[in-house]
């Protein structure tokens, strides 16, 4: 059945622990000080690019407990005083669960409507986090930075997305079962 | 074969029913977790500061390199005005070099005073110098994190200033690492004054490049270029320090820019005034220190 080489248990731990370690990537580089003006203000809502993306392609190698774990981190390192934690989780449990009920409008379908796709989400996404934030510090937010950083990401979108999207089931016989039937490989991108 | 076809089939059901329970029951732990991070402030807080303390090394392993390349195209971009800028500082320099022979003169003139009134200064501060590690910033939150804690001496409510003024208060400290709140954040609310007219103001943030004057006495006497410094009011920040400069003043709203740019930080001063006020968590003001034996104080 399968190999059970050195290097064929690297190859599976490496692609097992890959997309989780993307996401920890992207939300320790949601710290990071880049200077650039406008991208420096995106970088909140990549670690959304990054799930959306990994629950197209390989939703099993991105477990809920994970991206709630993720999301917990995302939002204590990220909050100000105040700012709930876990919302970011929540957010990234939903983003996970759309995808994965909407997979036949997702996978295997032209890049556009995958770009489509993550507009609707990441939305949601931003007035999720925005309304809980409003909710919880009962205060008055301005929804402006908000949208700022929704639009930038959403335009973003296409260069980073089709780098994450390599991230794939490589062997047809290798299609776990949540994609089979759905997609045939190779089609998560355009 | 049919009982473990059967045997398959209700296994794959009961597969199903957990997984979309699992929706459920994350959805309901992230429920959970806001609402302890609401009703239990101090264990967010520590966990906050938890997991600062784990990603600062990270982050600082990333920020030197990001400061090397953001440092490199500055140059190039100083090298094409090298002329221009020189002449500029050359300017600049002579107007300082003026303004130094004042300051020293007043510097005299000032202890001279001071020993005549015996005047007792304030607490000595000190500074505490901190790299940025890491941004803060999103779209509800102004701040940084420093790559200083608790083991040099940072602690809530110090000041954060750099160069050129105010940068913003310490508002978490891990043990080797904090995150500073910079004035511009929606949480910011700061005791200073008017230079010029002296008079006392809060200077609020709200997430935008400019900050709001608030609680004015008379809003008529402020005027566009009019300095905002520190009050020192509450006593965790040293009194003087430059804040900003007011550049608009429109039917009841004072904005002000602060003197500091905080798009290209990278290191600050953490202000150890000896004081932590009332925003800290130090058990209260301390009692001033005694003036030294000898010197009578009236």
């Amino acid at each position: 059945m399968r190999a059970d080489g050195t290097l064929a248990i690297l190859d599976r731990w490496g692609r097992a622990a890959l997309p989780g370690t993307v996401l920890l990537f992207f939300v320790l580089l949601t710290l990071a000080p880049l200077r650039a003006p406008y991208l420096s203000d995106t970088l909140p809502l990549l670690p959304v690019l990054v799930v959306f993306q990994f629950s197209l392609a390989t939703p099993e190698r991105l477990p809920g407990p994970l991206l709630l774990a993720l999301g917990i981190l995302l939002d204590l390192l990220l909050g100000g005083p105040g700012a709930p934690v876990g919302v970011s989780a929540l957010g990234f449990v939903l983003v996970r669960a759309a995808v994965m009920a909407n997979r036949r409008y997702l996978v295997g379908v032209p890049f556009l409507f995958q770009w489509a796709g993550f507009c609707i989400l990441s939305w949601g996404f931003v007035a999720l986090v925005w309304a809980f934030t409003t909710l919880w510090t009962w205060a008055p937010i301005d929804p402006v930075p908000a949208i700022l950083q929704y639009v930038v990401v959403v335009v973003i979108y296409p260069l980073i997305a089709p780098l994450l999207a390599r991230v794939r089931a490589r062997d047809p016989l290798n299609v776990p079962e949540l994609s089979r039937g759905s997609a045939r490989p190779g089609e998560t991108t355009s | 074969m049919a009982i473990r076809d059967d045997f398959e089939v209700v296994a794959s059901q009961v597969r199903t029913v957990v997984q979309r329970f699992a929706l459920g029951l994350l959805v309901i732990v992230t429920f959970g977790v806001m609402l302890v991070g609401k009703a239990d402030t101090v264990l967010v807080e520590h966990a906050r500061v938890l997991a600062l303390d784990m990603v600062s090394p990270v982050l600082e392993a990333i920020a030197r390199p990001v400061a090397y390349a953001n440092r490199a195209i500055a140059d190039l971009r100083e090298f094409a005005s090298l002329r221009e800028e020189n002449a500029r500082l050359r300017e600049e320099n002579a107007r300082l070099l003026a303004w130094q022979t004042a300051a020293r003169r007043l510097e005299n003139e000032n202890e001279g005073l001071r020993s005549l009134a015996r005047f007792r200064e304030g607490p000595e501060a000190s500074f505490i110098t901190a790299r940025l590690v890491g941004d803060s910033v999103s779209a509800y939150m102004r701040g940084a994190l420093l790559n200083v804690g608790r083991r040099v001496g940072v602690a809530p409510g110090q000041a954060v200033v750099t160069g050129e003024g105010l940068a913003g208060r310490i508002a978490e400290v891990g043990e080797n690492s904090s995150r500073v709140l910079f004035v511009t954040d929606v949480n910011s609310r700061l005791p200073v004054l008017v230079e010029r007219t002296r008079e006392r103001a809060i200077l609020a943030g709200d997430n935008s490049p400019r900050l709001r004057l608030a609680l004015l006495q008379s809003i008529a006497g402020v005027q566009t270029g009019d300095r905002i410094v520190t009050s020192g009011h509450g006593g965790s920040f040293p009194v003087g320090i430059p804040v900003g400069e007011v550049v608009e003043t429109s039917e009841g709203t004072v904005r002000v820019r602060p003197f500091t740019d905080f798009s290209r930080l990278e290191f600050v001063r953490v202000v150890d005034y000896g004081v932590t006020g009332l925003v800290g968590t130090g058990g209260g003001t301390p009692a001033p220190s005694a003036p030294p034996a000898g010197v009578r104080v009236r």
